[in-house]
């Protein structure tokens, strides 16, 4: 079981090249900022998993989640956390929040793949 | 008594009957062989133990490959992103973004030696510097002071902390066409990445041989480029007189 559509959220071009890389195979929709990434979902009504990072310029990942957790439609999408901000508080934080994990950065990717075949079969989603 | 039969007959008969007793001595031999050829638990106990050393022998080269593969993304990547763009400040923001992302840096600094006589680095980029405590990094200028990075900017050869008298993490030369042009310093990382691994050395060689190169070719076209639109307009300005 894999996820059908996966919303990358992160302001580094690096990252998403990362991304494409790893979750080949997976179709990816590409945000640089919480603002777009909001807009992304409005466009994209089946992305069934988010990856987020925290720091970025125009709406961090925490106001992003806030807004995801608030609306009801996106308050099912399952969050990943991927970010530098590793202390215990910034994963408490984060999972407060609403997020279903919380990856630091540097990460392995076979880590973050774990992560989101968890997910994915927890939440049941279809391949 | 034995009948009188016809010779071939006969013959044929007592080939039947050799026939049928064979047959029954097979019949036997294959009645005994489950018995002959059921291991016994001794065997099967270390076949067992065979294919259990053989799945963790494979589960662990498994989790070899996955390294691997992963360390050689990370490089392809790195090594990608590094020569996508011609434009310098893309170059300097993916310089950072490897050292944040990939080895986890949280305080780090671009040095490239100035191109008049002083002597000094200007600071090209810097990243959690305002915590620096050694002021050796300010108003844009290293000006020397710290060991390592003074040898590594004068011999052009990577240096992995710790090293006596000097604060630094890392220090990667940034060559062109062998010649030593800079250094990131790498002064601090994340508390949640105790220190750099054996992996991280490959992306440090990466940074070395490319990052200034990259840089290099970016800030060349970019020059190259500002030069031709000016003599663009001056011909433009000329045609019209």
């Amino acid at each position: 079981m894999k996820p059908k559509k996966v919303l990358v959220v992160d302001d580094s071009k690096l990252l998403h090249r990362m991304f494409e890389m790893m979750l080949r195979g997976y179709p990816l929709v590409h945000a640089y900022d919480g603002r777009e990434a909001l807009d992304r979902l409005a466009e994209h009504k089946d992305v069934d998993l988010i990856l987020l990072d925290i720091n970025m310029p125009r709406m961090n990942g925490l106001e992003f989640l806030a807004a995801v957790k608030a609306n009801a439609e996106l308050a099912k999408i399952p969050v990943v956390i991927i970010t530098t901000e590793g202390t215990e508080d910034d994963t408490q934080r984060g999972l407060q929040a609403g997020a279903s994990a919380y990856v630091k950065k540097p990460f392995r990717n076979e880590e973050l793949l774990g992560v989101i075949n968890r997910l994915s079969a927890g939440t049941g989603t279809p391949a | 008594m034995k009948p009188d039969l016809p010779p071939r007959l006969g013959n044929a008969l007592e080939e039947l009957r050799a026939t049928l007793d064979r047959a029954a001595e097979l019949a036997k031999e294959i009645e005994k062989q489950p018995e002959a050829a059921a291991p016994s638990v001794p065997e099967l106990q270390a076949q067992l133990d065979d294919v259990r050393s053989d799945r963790e022998e494979l589960s662990s080269k498994l989790a070899e490959y996955e390294s691997q593969v992963s360390r050689l993304m990370n490089l392809y990547v790195a090594t990608y992103q590094l020569h996508a763009t011609l434009d310098p400040a893309e170059v300097q923001a993916t310089i950072a973004e490897i050292a944040i992302n990939l080895l986890g840096a949280e305080r780090f600094v671009l040095l490239f030696w100035k191109t008049d006589e002083s002597g000094e680095c200007e600071i090209a980029f810097s990243q959690g510097m305002k915590a620096d405590q050694s002021g050796l990094y300010k108003e844009g200028i290293y000006a020397g002071g710290d060991p390592a990075v003074d040898a590594t900017l004068a011999d052009g050869v990577l240096r992995i902390g710790p090293m006596d008298g000097s604060d630094v993490l890392a220090c990667v030369p940034l060559t062109v066409q062998g010649t030593t042009v800079g250094a990131l310093v790498i002064l601090k990382l994340f508390d949640h990445k105790q220190s750099l691994k054996p992996e991280d050395r490959d992306l440090l060689d990466l940074l070395a041989a490319h990052a200034a190169s990259a840089l290099f070719a970016a800030r060349v076209y970019s020059t190259t480029d500002r030069k031709l639109k000016t003599l663009e307009s001056l011909v433009k300005l000329v045609r019209r007189q």
